[in-house]
């Protein structure tokens, strides 16, 4: 889920960036330092779309960087249990299929693939129906539900199922 | 407000995101409500109520009913954690002890799985190539299929070679590769592509290397341009179990169903049986170095191993051969009875069949003969070895031709061989012409 909150960190910058374009600066290493990041609580960040506030500049002592506590907006992503997810199948195998929603991997086990869709090894590994009306295969994007996730420094994994009623299949590869 | 609160696994965590609005949702609405809607709330919350018990019972009919694999009941997760991803279980996503079970993580970081499940995936699979006639080949990549040179490590009269590499946009029509982002160069062994070809139709293949993991990928794109043979069963150093060992404990195959090849054998010594020993596949210098041989490699010599007479080609045949074996059983005997190992086995022993083998002045005299790697070579490959000539010996096997085993071979007219025809006959699995061995005067080396 995705969530537009304002977060606030303490940045240090080396004093050759004084000058003019101090808050430039102040920014532009703000951006580099926390986009693509992850946190446990908030999740990954995504984007910052905006500077709320720069407080007061503190000098620390012994060393000539000074710290900014900077106020920011951005948007984050972090999955939740329960929640309805659609995304890319990276890789098949006969313990389930791998898939990725943005920096989220999600692993889907085969004890949660309904059972009628059985795998098929081969060039393309797919899980197929027995009639073959719906596969599973790479690059495919399935809706699926997540039961489980860990988000880690700089990675979120989670646990998904396609048990469930609607989920599953949204698009074929093969035939778009 | 409730969304999706009767999923089977259903716990409150703060993963869960109906809590989690609950939560943020109860601080600013808690002045709302008004009295007349109390009653209506009531009828609402009772209406719920029954609905919820509706579907709690609609959820434990279908628990029974269905075959599922996994165990549930409406008030926990009896849930077996057959394995982890990233320290979550994969049925139920609880968190699991991070180090339970094996670590299958040449698929995907973070994988793992435990041994029931591992055995369940082992028994799937083995249904699996019953059907398509298939059986598993672990290959080894270093001095098995090719061999590879560091830059720094090459002498100056290779240097032709670093101009007549082969180009990386038409990989699969090449065989020597020029990798300078890895700072070493590549050569296939020859036969290698046919090899893989029909190999294909008869095995699952896997690469299992003592190379890092970003060398065996490099490595799987120059042998398999076009991702057909190995798919994710890449498994590199970082990715067994103990160090400096190979094993099939990351691997989803049932040990009897499994054939390995490699030229090192104290890489395998828990699988001995599944192993096919190769020849080494010098063609750097710097690889002839590293094993103490100081003839002159293949790169030097500019010449080759023979395309279609050489070390694949040979076991390619042996490969056949089990495979057809193994699937031309009578059908009324049970699949699980059969095994690869007792195949390859016989299939060694027909090599040298019918031959009594003495050796002279091979082995140290205090050494017990028995032991000695040639015996057991030749044993493995079906000949009798006997300690004193009688009769009935065929082969006298000795370095010098002025013993008094070889005398007496040459004048019974026995054939006379130097050890080597017992080392090319079991890498080449065919009995060798004995005239190409022959014991002459050696000068002292």
């Amino acid at each position: 889920m995705f969530f537009h909150i304002t977060l606030e960190r303490n940045m240090q910058l080396h004093p050759r960036h004084f000058g003019r374009n101090l808050k430039e600066n102040l920014v532009t290493k703000l951006m580099k330092d926390v986009e693509g990041t992850c946190s446990g609580r908030h999740g990954f960040v995504v984007a910052i779309t905006g500077i709320e506030n720069v407080g007061k500049g503190l000098i620390r002592d012994g060393t000539g960087f000074v710290t900014f506590p900077v106020k920011y907006q951005c948007v984050v992503f972090r999955p939740f249990k329960g929640q309805i997810l659609e995304a890319v199948v990276t890789m098949v195998n006969k313990m389930g299929f791998f898939a990725e929603a943005g920096p989220v991997q999600i692993f889907v086990s085969n004890h949660l693939i309904p059972d009628d869709m059985e795998f098929q090894s081969g060039d393309m590994p797919n899980y197929t129906t027995s009639d073959g009306s719906v596969k599973i295969q790479k690059d495919s994007e399935v809706r699926l539900k997540l039961i489980g996730t860990r988000v880690d420094a700089t990675e979120i994994f989670c646990i998904g199922t396609i048990k469930d009623d609607f989920l599953g299949v949204i698009n074929d590869p093969t035939t778009s | 407000m409730t969304i999706v609160s009767d999923s089977p696994v259903h716990s409150s965590s703060s993963d869960d995101f109906a809590s989690f609005l609950d939560a943020e949702l109860a601080t600013s609405t808690s002045d709302s409500s008004a009295d007349e809607e109390g009653d209506e709330e009531e009828n609402l919350e009772s209406k719920r109520v029954k609905r919820r018990k509706v579907e709690v019972l609609e959820i434990l009919e279908d628990v029974q009913d269905s075959t599922a694999r996994v165990e549930t009941s409406k008030e926990e997760a009896i849930c077996a954690h057959p394995g982890s991803f990233g320290g979550m279980c994969i049925i139920c996503g609880q968190r699991v002890a991070e180090e339970a079970g094996v670590a299958i993580a040449y698929i995907h970081k973070g994988l793992r799985l435990d041994s029931p499940e591992l055995v369940r995936l082992r028994n799937a699979d083995m249904k699996n190539k019953l059907n398509q006639k298939k059986l598993h080949l672990i290959l080894d990549l270093d001095h098995t299929l090719l061999n590879s040179t560091m830059l720094f490590h090459m002498t100056s009269e290779e240097d032709y070679l670093k101009s007549n590499a082969d180009s990386l946009q038409d990989i699969q029509n090449g065989s020597l590769f020029m990798l300078e982002h890895m700072r070493m160069m590549t050569k296939l062994r020859p036969y290698v592509r046919q090899f893989l070809k029909e190999a294909n139709e008869m095995f699952e293949m896997h690469i299992y290397t003592m190379g890092d993991k970003p060398y065996a990928r490099e490595m799987a794109k120059l042998l398999d341009p076009g991702d057909q043979y190995f798919n994710d069963r890449i498994i590199s150093r970082d990715d067994g179990t103990q160090k400096h060992q190979k094993g099939l404990d990351v691997v989803l195959a049932e040990e009897s169903a499994v054939l390995i090849l490699d030229d090192t054998e104290n890489a395998w010594t828990k699988h001995r049986e599944n192993l096919i020993l190769m020849e080494r596949y010098h063609f750097f210098a710097s690889s002839c170095q590293q094993f103490g041989f100081r003839c002159k490699s293949l790169s030097l010599l500019k010449s080759d191993e023979s395309d279609t007479d050489g070390a694949l080609a040979s076991v390619l045949r042996v490969l056949k051969r089990v495979h057809s074996m193994y699937f031309d059983e009578d059908p009324r005997d049970a699949p699980s009875n059969r095994d690869v190992r007792e195949f390859l086995k016989s299939v060694r022993k027909e090599i040298l069949q019918g031959c009594r083998i003495v050796f002279s002045r091979v082995f140290p005299t205090s050494f017990p003969p028995e032991s000695h790697q040639l015996w057991k070579m030749a044993e493995q490959l079906g000949a009798t070895c006997l300690v004193e000539v009688d009769s009935s010996v065929t082969h006298v096997v000795a370095n010098d031709p002025n013993t008094e085993k070889s005398k007496w071979a040459t004048n019974e007219t026995k054939y006379l061989v130097h050890p080597q025809w017992i080392e090319a006959t079991y890498y080449l699995w065919q009995r060798q012409v004995e005239d190409k061995y022959p014991v002459n005067q050696s000068k002292s080396q």
